[in-house]
């Protein structure tokens, strides 16, 4: 199992921990709720260190890029990010991804953490002229989230990140990458740094009043938030198309996977991604069955919302279908009703 | 961990209050409701219902899991803590105090006697 370079800072902080795609990260400090509440609310930092991250950089890593990603690098310039997919030839999602693209060449490819690896084996298999190096043993990666992040990222780096762009700043001299991303809603930045330099960052929040949060508000946030959780909301049997992810294709370019997507496009999908709310406070959970109009799935993700204070999940349901589904809780077949994402927004 | 002396525990980590004869007031732990974190949502008992020992007499639902709470002794329900539909936070905030759960009239007051004490309690849960 790994740890955080920061693990020690959250023990002293009164984190509990929980074992994530091999990774041993804080869950949560007092409270999740208080830790939700304080990111819509405030400010709140979180350690994302096991997220992968690898340098992509020569002459050939936009080309490969392009052949490998979903989406087309060539929609966005240097200094900007971009959300896109990993897809098999079967058009299913082998993992959702950011490219930090920093210049002409040079570029930051983040996986998911139990991906990262795979990920960059097969990037280094499909292009081997391309330097990779692997920045997830060298660096800590934290994630600054809240209506007060811009500012309290301005105050402390001298950068208030907009939306999808990336910076190179520093902090107490040492440099620091940053990019207005974030898996929260709201806006922010994701922080990458030295562990040394990492944990003076940290202290520096902490006295700054921003709060720490855990991979459980992280979870309830992203979900309100109507994002995906790679693995659970989708995994390689899934195409982009089922999960609603149509907006991370670039249908101009090839990459691997569009021949498959180009057939799913022109014959239909047969479930897609459903979205729905419970009226009372029962909770709908990952595995819960769902069903509407005689199509019959099964919840991805549920949990309360903290902010609209009632149950919210996904779900794969066959369309079209405009009925609202129903999900079993404990055996009781609960009325839920259709709606768009994101569950909450600002 | 706070483990009152004066009360009653099971091992699902419920504790027992006798509050009057033949009537045990009954709620989860300070242990549990730690284990189970914030509290957002709980399925109370009905009024009136009778319980088997270890009948499902609550669901509690926190942001991280739903746990279920059994009747400790057999009994009828007499009275509901109506705040917990409004306020489960409640049960995080006061486990022993306004967070109960309900109270339960009982044939045997004697029978709470065989559930743990603190101090078996305490063993438990370290």
């Amino acid at each position: 199992m790994s740890r955080s370079p920061l693990h020690e800072i959250h023990g002293e902080l009164g984190a509990r921990f929980v074992d994530f795609g091999g990774w041993e990260m804080p869950v949560q400090y007092r409270s999740v709720l208080e830790e939700h509440r304080g990111v819509r609310n405030g400010v709140g930092w979180f350690d994302v260190s096991h997220l992968g991250r690898f340098l992509w950089e020569g002459a050939t890593a936009r080309d490969s890029l392009r052949s490998l990603l979903s989406n087309d690098i060539d929609s966005i310039e240097p200094g900007r990010t971009q959300y896109t997919l990993l897809l098999n030839e079967g058009g299913g999602i082998e993992d959702d991804l950011l490219v930090w693209w920093w210049g002409d060449d040079r570029f930051w490819v983040l996986p998911n953490a139990s991906t990262h690896q795979m990920v960059l084996d097969r990037f280094r298999a499909m292009a081997p002229d391309t330097t990779s190096v692997d920045l997830r043993p060298q660096t800590v990666m934290l994630a600054v989230q809240g209506p007060e992040a811009p500012s309290l990222l301005e105050e402390l780096l001298g950068v208030s990140p907009r939306r999808f762009r990336t910076y190179e700043t520093s902090f107490a001299g040492a440099p620091v990458w940053l990019a207005g991303t974030g898996y929260t809603g709201e806006r922010g930045g994701e922080v990458v740094t030295d562990p040394a330099t990492g944990g003076q960052l940290v202290a520096a929040l902490i006295e700054s009043g921003a709060l720490p949060c855990g991979l459980g508000a992280r979870d309830t946030l992203r979900l309100e938030a109507g994002l995906l959780l790679a693995g659970q909301d989708f995994d390689d049997r899934t195409n982009p198309l089922e999960a609603g992810l149509d907006f991370a294709i670039g249908w101009e370019h090839d990459f691997v996977g569009k021949k498959a997507l180009e057939s799913v496009r022109s014959v239909g999908v047969t479930r897609r991604l459903t979205a729905f709310s419970l009226s009372g406070r029962t909770i709908p959970r990952h595995g819960h069955r769902l069903r509407a109009n005689g199509s019959e799935g099964e919840v991805t993700s549920g949990n309360f919302s903290p902010m609209l204070e009632h149950g919210i999940g996904l779900g794969y349901l066959k369309p079209p279908s405009e009925a609202d589904p129903e999900v079993e809780i404990r055996g009781v077949w609960e009325s839920a009703k259709r709606v768009e994402l994101p569950f909450y927004q600002r | 961990m706070n483990v009152p002396e004066h009360l009653r525990y099971t091992k699902e980590h419920e504790w027992v209050d006798l509050v009057r004869e033949n009537t045990i007031r009954v709620g989860i732990t300070d242990y549990a409701q730690d284990a189970l974190g914030d509290v957002v949502f709980v399925q109370a008992p009905k009024l009136d219902q009778a319980l088997d020992t270890h009948a499902l007499l609550a669901e509690v639902e926190s942001t991280k899991s739903v746990a279920e709470v059994y009747a400790p002794v057999a009994g009828k329900v007499v009275a509901v803590n109506e705040r917990l539909a409004t306020q489960p936070e409640l049960l995080n905030q006061d486990p022993y105090g306004d967070g109960w759960f309900c109270e339960l009239e009982i044939d045997d007051e004697n029978l709470i006697s065989n559930l743990l004490d603190a101090a078996a309690y305490r063993q438990l849960t370290e």
